[in-house]
């Protein structure tokens, strides 16, 4: 019978597979980590934000910000503990007295990772690209009111507005404003994430090594001159979870050393609660918010939408939902940034108030409980929205004013109804820019509200377009506060709360503090490991 | 074997002709029901941030307002060129995502169906071996229970015993941090990489990542391997060959380890090429579960992304291995055994 010995060479070989494999764990054992020694200063973070693209013209979320920021430096940068744009690579910005041209003066010296030296060619080259890609990501949308760039000179760059745009130091300070070596990178396509030696930056370290949703290396990068702050570690690698839970084992294993970005609010208790851990907790800059829509039933009505903002239960959801890991908000640009004022807390009170909701609906003659469906989603802002959500219909339905239903749909099918058929309905925010002005237009000018909520008033309309256009910043601040206030009054959007800025960090790295401010950026290079 | 020739090769000839139609209904299938699903890559990504002008404007740059016949020869066009496309979420070429993304999977699956086969013929073997004795109902039941298991919950529970309350083992990931940082890649498969580089210490650290979750899949595969092998064992214990065997006074031990079991053993052969769409099935929520970076990993990422050339290219792939997995079978069957005809 030949079965037999047939059978046996393929046992034979799949044993000598084994045994080989075996032989090479065993010498290892012998063998101390090779890598231990070199690589003692480099810190090992994780997240569980993804990549897009490096390349800045590619990439329009967090994550991929995060590495960019690392790379890149921008003509002015939001330095760490201010939210005012600050010179970087550039000396300074001036407008005209229109607030149409923006005139920038290079910093002299600066060069490029690869040696190349930084011109107002590379400026030039950086803009004129995001626009021409026209990247699906949509970052170009950020310079949509940029019409040219012009060139004075090696360090002298010009920036010609369609409208006035007093905020455009800001955008600088944004990913579309990230300078790249013009000798490098293409005019008309976005770098492979993969191919590393070509995302060249002047920023505190270079890419080394990037392998999408897996690893991200970064090493110092020798022409950095320390515009930014200081590098005062050997390296950083970036390690991409799927789930926070993965990340929090190997967090409390020590198999990283830090995880900036995200928890969820059991797992940051949890963490505090760890030996060697410590949570470090910042104000932050994200926000989440209820839409409603102003033309559709029952929020139609201003005095449905006001009797809600009246319940809204912001300290139980805070407290209860996100273990104070979040904070009250009472107006959508949060808490600590300039211009920012509690309207919703002047206007309905800090607390909730049955009291005073009853006889708004009253007053209106609206019959009671007024039946409420409200929409969230469960994979896009958290396995916390379904509390946050039970909690808001326990309130509201506790007040017996309301009758609420809760339904809600996954991400890809929600983000592409909103207001085209919810009538209420979650969204969070974060900024493009740490400035109030994009807490406020992006949600009230007719034009500008991606909701669709179907908000439209003339006088918010105005406002916007003479804070656009303001030529100082007390000017700006205050047709801020006044678009809050309409905005409180009106009612179609309620904000509940603002985030912090969360890092875990295991005792050996240092300085994380030093990061945490409302500008939400993590500078890793300011971070040092013993 | 000179029998079996002819018509083995006329049979390998005619499924590798059936593949074309296989792969072009699967393709059609997934295509649709990607497009069916509400929602596309451009809302998942921007909606609830850019405006709808910009979603739009975005939209008719990638094609998706077209009609989705015109998007359909499109694809069909460019997979005839051998262009699987590219993501839209993170711009990376499906290909790279195959080699890349794939080679993470084969190590895991290969690994995975080691320890399954493993597990499912000793187990099995003795359960058959020693039937109705409690040896047997511990091995049946072990078997049920293991194969009854979500595979996220056992790997959840070796994370916890193994990886915290032990600390023998890591998590997560296919190597640590800075293994995968030094790492040189030539295959993209770990451990191959790390032999051709004579790294042993990083050997080691991949080793030990392998573990865990290609523990946790094999073991809720040997369950299916246990079931098989006993009642093989058990029907081959009764042929009429191993009657002759003890008649003819050879000793009991070599009947049934020489004559019994690797008898036995030969439609497991068959049943790895089915247990490998299942395999496959699994490793998408071990991958998730131990944050492996497999391809089944970056194709749930990829669908709730709603990332239509992602999706369509991986699912191809999966199809292909299945099949080519299949067709290997069965030459190795007709290999081994030389009573199969085709």
């Amino acid at each position: 019978m030949h079965l037999r010995p047939r059978l046996r060479h393929v046992i034979v070989l799949g044993l000598a597979g084994l045994a080989l494999a075996a032989v090479g764990v065993t010498a290892a054992q012998s063998k101390p980590l090779a890598a231990g020694h070199a690589t003692a200063s480099t810190i090992l973070d994780g997240t569980t934000d993804t990549v897009t693209n490096v390349d800045p013209a590619g990439n329009y979320d967090y994550g991929s910000g995060t590495v960019d920021i690392l790379v890149y430096q921008h003509l002015l940068d939001l330095n760490a503990g201010s939210t005012v744009p600050a010179p970087s690579l550039a000396t300074g910005c001036k407008h005209n007295a229109t607030v149409t041209v923006w005139t920038c003066t290079l910093r002299k010296g600066v060069k490029f990772s690869n040696g190349d030296p930084f011109t107002s060619a590379d400026v030039k080259w950086s803009f004129d690209r995001v626009n021409k890609i026209h990247d699906p990501s949509g970052i170009w949308g950020l310079i949509s009111n940029l019409k040219s760039v012009t060139t004075n000179g090696p360090y002298s760059v010009s920036f010609h507005l369609g409208t006035a745009q007093s905020t455009w130091p800001y955008i600088l300070a944004t990913g579309a404003g990230e300078i790249v070596d013009h000798k490098l990178y293409p005019a008309n396509k976005i770098v492979a994430n993969t191919d590393v030696k070509d995302l060249v930056g002047t920023g505190p370290y270079v890419l080394s090594k990037f392998t999408p949703g897996q690893t991200a290396v970064f090493t110092p990068n020798p022409n950095y001159d320390g515009a930014n702050g200081k590098l005062a570690n050997g390296g950083l690698i970036i390690t991409y979870y799927s789930k926070s839970s993965t990340m929090k084992l190997a967090l409390q294993k020590g198999e990283i050393d830090m995880a900036f970005r995200d928890f969820t609010p059991t797992e940051y208790t949890a963490l505090g609660k760890t030996s060697g851990v410590k949570v470090y907790k910042g104000k932050g800059v994200g926000i989440r918010y209820l839409v409603l829509n102003v033309k559709r039933a029952p929020t139609n009505n201003l005095a449905v939408r006001k009797a809600i903002a009246y319940l809204m239960p912001r300290q139980d959801i805070a407290s209860r939902v996100y273990h104070g890991q979040v904070v009250p908000l009472y107006s959508m640009p949060p808490a600590g940034l300039p211009g920012h004022v509690d309207a919703f807390g002047e206007v309905y009170g800090m607390t909730p108030n049955v009291a005073k909701a009853k006889a708004v609906l009253a007053a209106a003659h609206v019959t009671t409980p007024v039946p409420l469906t409200l929409w969230w989603t469960p994979t896009h802002y958290g396995d916390a929205s379904a509390d946050e959500f039970s909690e808001m219909q326990r309130s509201l339905n506790a007040s017996k004013l309301f009758k609420v239903t809760l339904k809600s749909a996954e991400w890809a099918t929600y983000s592409k109804t909103l207001g085209t058929q919810y009538g209420a309905f979650q969204l969070g925010w974060f900024p493009d820019y740490p400035d109030a002005e994009d807490y406020i237009t992006p949600f009230y000018g007719t034009k500008s509200n991606f909701t669709s909520n179907g908000y439209s008033n003339p006088k918010m309309d105005a406002i916007i377009k003479k804070e656009e256009a303001a030529k100082t910043s007390a000017e700006r601040i205050g047709f801020i506060k006044q678009a809050q206030m309409i905005a409180a009054q009106d009612a179609p959007i309620i904000p509940y709360w603002q985030n912090t800025m969360l890092v875990v960090g295991r005792s050996s790295v240092q300085n994380i503090p030093k990061t945490i401010d409302l500008d939400y950026l993590m500078r890793f290079w300011l971070l040092s490991k013993s | 074997m000179n029998q079996t020739g002819p018509s083995l090769k006329r049979y390998a000839l005619t499924r590798l002709a059936l593949v074309v139609p296989m792969v072009f209904i699967l393709l059609t299938l997934v295509f649709l029901l990607m497009r069916v699903a509400p929602g596309n890559p451009v809302s998942a990504a921007l909606g609830g941030h850019a405006p709808p002008a910009v979603i739009k404007a975005i939209s008719h740059q990638l094609g998706y307002d077209k009609p989705v016949y015109v998007q359909y020869g499109h694809y069909l066009g460019q997979i005839i060129r051998g262009n699987f496309g590219t993501t839209i979420s993170d711009r990376r070429s499906v290909g790279s995502i195959i080699l890349v993304n794939g080679a993470a999977t084969l190590e895991l699956t290969f690994f995975a169906m080691l320890v399954a086969i493993a597990v499912g013929v000793i187990v099995g073997l003795i359960a058959g071996r020693f039937r109705d004795s409690p040896i047997d109902t511990g091995g049946r039941l072990f078997g049920i229970v293991v194969y009854a298991t979500p595979v996220f919950f056992l790997g959840l529970l070796a994370q916890l015993v193994f990886g915290v309350w032990l600390n023998w083992l890591p998590t997560s990931d296919q190597a640590s941090p800075i293994t995968q940082a030094l790492l040189q890649t030539h295959t993209n498969i770990y451990l191959v990489d790390a032999i051709i580089d004579g790294d042993w210490s990083a050997l080691k650290d991949i080793v030990e990542h392998l573990i865990l979750p290609a523990t946790t899949l094999g073991i809720v595969y040997g369950g299916i391997f246990i079931r098989l092998i006993r009642v093989n064992v058990i029907r081959t214990l009764k042929e009429d060959y191993i009657e002759a065997a003890r008649a003819r006074g050879i000793k009991e031990r070599s009947v049934v380890y020489r004559h019994a079991f690797l008898n036995a053993l030969v439609p497991v052969i068959t049943v790895v090429g089915l247990q490998l769409a299942l395999l496959l099935g699994g490793a998408i929520l071990t991958e998730t579960t131990f944050n492996w970076p497999g391809i089944g990993h970056e194709l749930y990422v990829y669908l709730q992304n709603r990332d239509y050339a992602a999706v369509q290219g991986i699912v191809v792939v999966f199809a292909l291995v299945v099949v080519a997995a299949s067709i290997v079978i069965d030459f190795a069957t007709a290999f081994i055994d030389p009573r199969v005809r085709y």
